[in-house]
């Protein structure tokens, strides 16, 4: 239960919040605010979400795709995290899984209040985690939840750090592959003002250990869940996993398959023996 | 933002709200699941209706825990519901058996629990109408005092009522589809009804017409009923057609934009209908508006509009599907089902217009429904109270969360919940079940 | 023919002005939005169809599987083929004509047709000149071939190539074009000014009186066509200044088709399928035909229809009397005013091949419910507009009741087809 909550006017621009998100802490225990950074009755342009559809491969309809609601709760993530009271940064945080329901279409002329608070900080075996909650109203109806978790490596949590292993990962035959430019993130800094430059200059990345700039985690989720745009459901969960990232430009293989109402999908080497990220959809009744 | 609602979202706000009662809400059990805990059978008497309901829907019972006075033993281990056969309760002094059986079953209940008390409504002698009414009063009581999104809910049963007719009934109400009816009676009469399972697709080849199904609550209905196997012809305003489109191809039913006030309506609806060469088994009337204003300021226009939407237009489609010589009407054995409100039953500030429509339908309701009986059409409502959707946004903040907080579930009930009972009362099944005003509304404290 | 072709209905979505409500929405998306809600009125969800046909005149290079892509995207089965079909303005029509044929012959026994135009998302291309400098850069085998290649460029071919409505053979742009036939015809300009408010009126009656509700759906918040202007009149249109033909000009905005954006798409079937399918069925697909005048030679451009429509009526032993409801599509006024004209032209019709002139028509059966003036003109989606807006109509007038559509194109080309109330 969140102690608080702070109800911004507007949603915040990526200005001071965001700058402090990128200046490393000195302070290497993990801590975050325990407030709930919260902005009320958003009016979503239809604009930015056909920028948004186009580059991540969406059809422009009243109805959005389940991570344009993501983008909207995103500034919101990186006030929690640019915030005095945090101590983890969006620079050097990875963002290593995604969950977020969609609990009813949502149509583009709605207002919408979006909240997001950062939670459950626990060890990691390389730093700390910490998830960063979300959720999205219509009125008083929750329309969509999500939770981010992010990685922020050297950082320390009080705890053991759990076995971290990865589910065996079998080599696929991509029934698709996808070219990936070196403009979709700047394509996609446009649409999501993610301002992380490991994903456009080169230095940045290097900086953090690529050798390359590498797309936006969310592009490649979103990308992955536009290509199952004809099966998803009104209602439905969709979790992944971003197990490496994508160099840019690349190309990437994606497969899916689909059983008893859940839907599985890899993005892969375009080899399909490497994952970049795994996905799971489920439909919420 | 007002200054009320700053306050109350911050930190010694919610400190200060907190200590006021209002904690965070429980989490419902929903959809059809049934309770986790052991269900407990208990009588007063030797009736068997109960017992007999719970076996054709497959349900191993227990022995109940009786409370023999004074030391309130308690069950092991927590219990998922009690259900009564009061069906032979005739005397004052009988209720303290129910009183007995009723004690270590609410200290011991689960959350999402249900208590369910079976009773004969039709009474010999003036004791047993006294015993019978005081159910009610027990009823409700036990309603507002359980915790943890337990609910309770009386049946009242008639002297022949079978096992059969209760069926559907009792497994909504065990089950997780009536999260939000709580301390509510409705009636099960006898019909020639010869069920013995409860189904998963009650309404698989059948087809239903929803009117309002773009957004909301219509929306939901719509996915509900298409879970439940029935063909959707999913109706609403022609400017709401692209969300009508979507949620039609959804459910893979068909979208008709239709304005339902226009005269021809039902007529269209029935051409639909017969276009598509099946009868019509049900039409749920979910469309509606509001146009709120206190009655010093409600004009012509804003009175007109709303009747004609929420209660005109609806008798009228009703009339064309209800002929006989109709191609694509109602088939016999076929459901209507309406949609009232609690502000219908209880009145709201500022609602004469909507109130007067909403407590219109409960009215229609009752009256057409023993009129449709000898063709085995079940007329029905549901009433539902303060429903999580974007449209109680526009409410203000105070009034909001009084509402919200005023029902013995502590919280507002969602879409999904509403649709449920609708297709509960659309079941071919619920033969027994009609000119029943049923309120989802977790009990709202106000109204009866 | 072994089947009956038929007219179930159609969908689209409003029309709108250009870089209006659409700006944002691509071909795809529109498109996209016009078959769902198709799917959704006629309960196609999931359902596997014959085929799909239907096209952009203005399209991107990205967009060669348009409508492919774009029944992807709908609710439409997956396993449902499409293909893209291109016929300048009668586009609509023409892939209404191809997915009836397949009908007609069994080839399929369902189908859908249709077209979508966005003059907001026009593609714009490099000039002719880089476009091969370009090409010979990638083919280059060495570093220094293709700066060789690069050194080429000049500034003036870095200006961006806009798509031009402008007949590539006479360098005149189709409004140019038809004001040489307007004076030619001598359509005055009240003449003009009269279709034009007509075809506003007609078509604000029909939104009145809910005729659309069962043919259009709305897009992204977009209920009714949004060029329409009910309050318009002979008098106001004479204020406007002429943008065709000179100063002396008679043709201006106000009756010549704003450029649009818009989608729209015709469900059809054998007869067969539509009763097994408890469909409806407004109309039979009688016959159709496209015919070409030698506009480079000087012939009027937009009078295509007319040899198309004699030779069709012959064909079927049909006059224009034997049809209850015409439909000429409005790209200017004026076309709808020298077409009636040619039709009425002993000499003109002669001059064909036609055995004479094909007669004249009540006024009062004419584009009854408005046509492109009011409704605008996303050039691929008017035919697929006006299908199913005439099966419709035709019904209402019961079986037996015929409708002649007449389109003219780009390319001096003009379709022509027959439909008959079943």
């Amino acid at each position: 239960m969140p102690a608080d909550t702070i109800v911004l006017e507007s949603m915040p621009s990526m200005g001071g919040a965001a700058a402090r998100s990128l200046v490393p802490s000195r302070d290497k225990r993990a801590r975050v605010p325990s407030s709930t950074f919260e902005v009320r009755d958003l009016v979503q342009e239809t604009a930015r979400l056909a920028d948004y559809a186009r580059v991540c491969g969406f059809t422009l309809r009243d109805t959005v795709p389940a991570t344009w609601l993501h983008v909207l709760a995103f500034p919101l993530h990186i006030q929690a995290l640019g915030s005095q009271d945090s101590t983890i940064r969006l620079m050097g945080a990875v963002h290593v899984a995604n969950r977020m329901t969609m609990l009813r279409p949502v149509s583009v002329s709605e207002r919408l209040t979006i909240g997001v608070r950062a939670d459950n900080v626990r060890p990691h075996r390389r730093g700390a985690l910490v998830d960063l909650v979300a959720d999205i109203r219509s009125g008083d109806e929750t329309v969509w939840d999500g939770v981010s978790t992010y990685l922020a490596s050297g950082m320390t949590a009080p705890g053991d750090a759990p076995d971290g292993s990865h589910e065996p990962f079998e080599a696929v035959t991509p029934h698709a592959r996808w070219r990936v430019p070196a403009r979709t993130a700047k394509d996609y800094r446009r649409v999501s003002g993610d301002p992380n430059p490991i994903h456009t200059n080169r230095l940045a990345a290097k900086a953090f250990g690529f050798p390359r700039p590498i797309v936006h985690g969310m592009w490649t989720h979103a990308r992955a869940l536009a290509a199952l745009e004809g099966s998803l459901g009104s209602s439905y969960s969709v979790g992944v996993d971003f197990v490496k990232p994508v160099l840019l430009p690349g190309t990437i293989g994606f497969s899916s398959s689909h059983e008893d109402g859940v839907t599985t999908a890899d993005v892969t080497t375009k080899d399909g023996t490497k994952p970049h990220l795994r996905m799971r959809v489920e439909a919420v009744s | 933002m007002s200054i009320l609602e700053k306050t109350f979202t911050s930190a010694p706000g919610r400190a200060i709200s907190r200590k006021a009662g209002l904690k965070d809400p429980p989490r419902l059990r929903r959809g059809r699941t049934w309770p986790s805990g052991a269900i407990i059978h208990g009588t007063i008497g030797d009736g068997s209706l109960v017992a007999d309901t719970l076996h054709l829907l497959g349900r191993a019972v227990e022995e109940p825990v009786v409370d023999a006075g004074t030391d309130a033993p308690g069950y092991g281990q927590k219990i998922g519901a009690l259900v009564v056969d009061a069906t032979e309760l005739t005397s004052i002094s009988q209720l303290e058996r129910l009183r007995a059986l009723l004690r270590p079953a609410v200290r011991g209940i689960e959350r999402s629990g249900r208590i369910i008390i079976v009773a004969r409504e039709d009474h010999d002698g003036w004791e047993a109408a006294a015993a019978a009414r005081a159910l009610d009063g027990i009823n409700r009581t036990v309603a507002k005092e359980l915790r943890g999104g337990a609910t309770s809910t009386l049946v009242w049963v008639a002297g022949d009522t079978t096992a059969s007719d209760l069926l559907t009934t009792l497994g909504f109400a065990l089950q997780g589809r009536s999260a939000f009816v709580d301390g509510q009676a409705w009636k099960v009469a006898s019909t020639a009804t010869k069920i013995d399972d409860l189904v998963t697709a009650p309404l698989a080849g059948r087809t239903v017409i929803v009117t309002g199904a773009a957004r909301g609550i219509g929306a939901q209905i719509a996915r509900v009923v298409a879970r439940d196997g029935a063909e959707v012809i999913a109706v609403d305003i022609p400017p709401a057609g692209e969300q009508l489109a979507a949620v039609a191809n959804e459910v893979g039913g068909i979208a008709i934009q239709l304005d339902i006030t226009q005269a021809d309506a039902g007529a269209v609806l029935a051409q639909h209908v017969a276009q598509r060469g099946r009868g019509l088994h049900g039409i749920v009337h979910n469309a509606g508006i509001t146009r709120d204003k206190m009655l010093v300021n409600t004009d012509t226009a804003r009175w007109e509009s709303v009747l004609e939407v929420n209660l005109a237009a609806q008798m009228r489609i009703n009339e064309v599907l209800l002929d006989p010589d109709t191609d694509g009407g109602l088939d016999d054995g076929g459901r209507i089902v309406g949609v009232a409100s609690t502000s219908g039953l209880a009145g709201n500030k500022g609602q004469t217009n909507y109130a007067a429509s909403k407590a219109g339908v409960a009215g229609l309701v009752i009256a057409m429904s023993s009129d449709l009986a000898s063709r085995e059409i079940t007329v029905n409502a549901v009433a539902p109270g303060f429903i999580e959707t974007e449209m109680t946004g526009k409410i203000p903040f105070v009034q909001r969360e009084i509402f919200r907080r005023s029902n013995s579930l502590d919280q507002g009930g969602r879409p999904v919940d509403v649709a449920e009972t609708i297709s509960y009362l659309l079941d071919p099944g619920s033969q027994a079940v009609t000119g029943q005003v049923i309120r989802v509304c977790g009990q709202n404290l106000v109204g009866a | 023919m072994s089947h009956n072709a038929v007219v179930i209905g159609g969908n689209r979505i409003p029309f709108a002005k250009s870089n209006g409500p659409y700006a944002d929405a691509s071909n795809h998306d529109m498109l996209t939005a016009a078959l769902d809600g198709l799917v959704a009125r006629y309960g196609l969800s999931g359902a596997r169809m014959g085929e799909v046909a239907a096209g952009a005149v203005l399209k991107h290079p990205s967009d060669f599987n348009l409508t492919r892509e774009a029944v992807l995207s709908s609710a439409l089965a997956a396993n449902t083929p499409a293909c893209d079909l291109q016929q300048a303005c009668g586009t609509g029509l023409e892939t209404t004509v191809y997915i009836a044929n397949k009908i007609a012959l069994g080839q399929i026994d369902s189908g859908i047709s249709g077209g979508v135009d966005s003059t907001s998302d026009a593609p714009i291309t490099v000039s002719d000149p880089l476009r091969r400098i370009l090409l010979k850069a990638s083919a280059a085998r060495s570093a220094a071939d293709r700066m060789k290649a690069f050194a080429q460029v000049r500034p003036r071919h870095l200006a961006p190539k806009a798509p031009s409505v402008t007949e590539p053979r006479t360098g005149l742009s189709m409004g140019e074009h038809q004001a040489l036939t307007t004076e030619a015809w001598g359509i005055t300009r009240e003449e003009q000014d009269t279709i034009a408010e007509a075809s506003h009126h007609k078509l604000a009656q029909a939104w009145e009186d809910g005729f659309f509700d069962d043919l259009v759906t709305p897009y992204l918040g977009v209920a009714r066509d949004a060029i329409l202007r009910p309050d318009t009149s002979v008098e106001k249109l004479a204020k406007l200044k002429p943008v065709f033909g000179g100063p002396q000009g008679t043709m201006t905005a106000g009756n010549s088709t704003a450029l649009s954006d818009g989608a729209a798409t015709v469900l059809l079937a054998s007869e067969e399928w539509a009763k097994e399918h408890n469909q409806p069925i407004l109309a039979r697909i009688v016959d159709a035909e496209v015919a070409a005048v030698d506009h480079p030679g000087g012939a009027d451009l937009l009078l295509g229809p007319v040899a198309a429509a004699g030779r069709m009526l012959a064909r079927q032993g049909l006059t224009l009397d034997d049809f209850a409801l015409v439909e000429i599509h409005e790209a200017f006024a004026s076309t709808v005013a020298t077409t009636l004209k040619a039709w009425n032209d002993e000499d003109y019709c002669r001059g064909l091949g036609l055995d004479g002139a094909l007669g004249t028509i009540d006024p009062s059966i004419l584009n009854v419910t408005g046509s492109s003036l009011a409704a605008g003109h996303p050039f691929a989606a008017t035919g697929a507009r006006i299908v199913p807006t005439l099966a419709k109509l035709l019904q209402e007038r019961g079986p037996g009741s015929r409708g002649l559509i007449s389109m003219c194109a780009a390319g001096g080309q003009g379709v022509v087809a027959i439909l008959e109330a079943v």
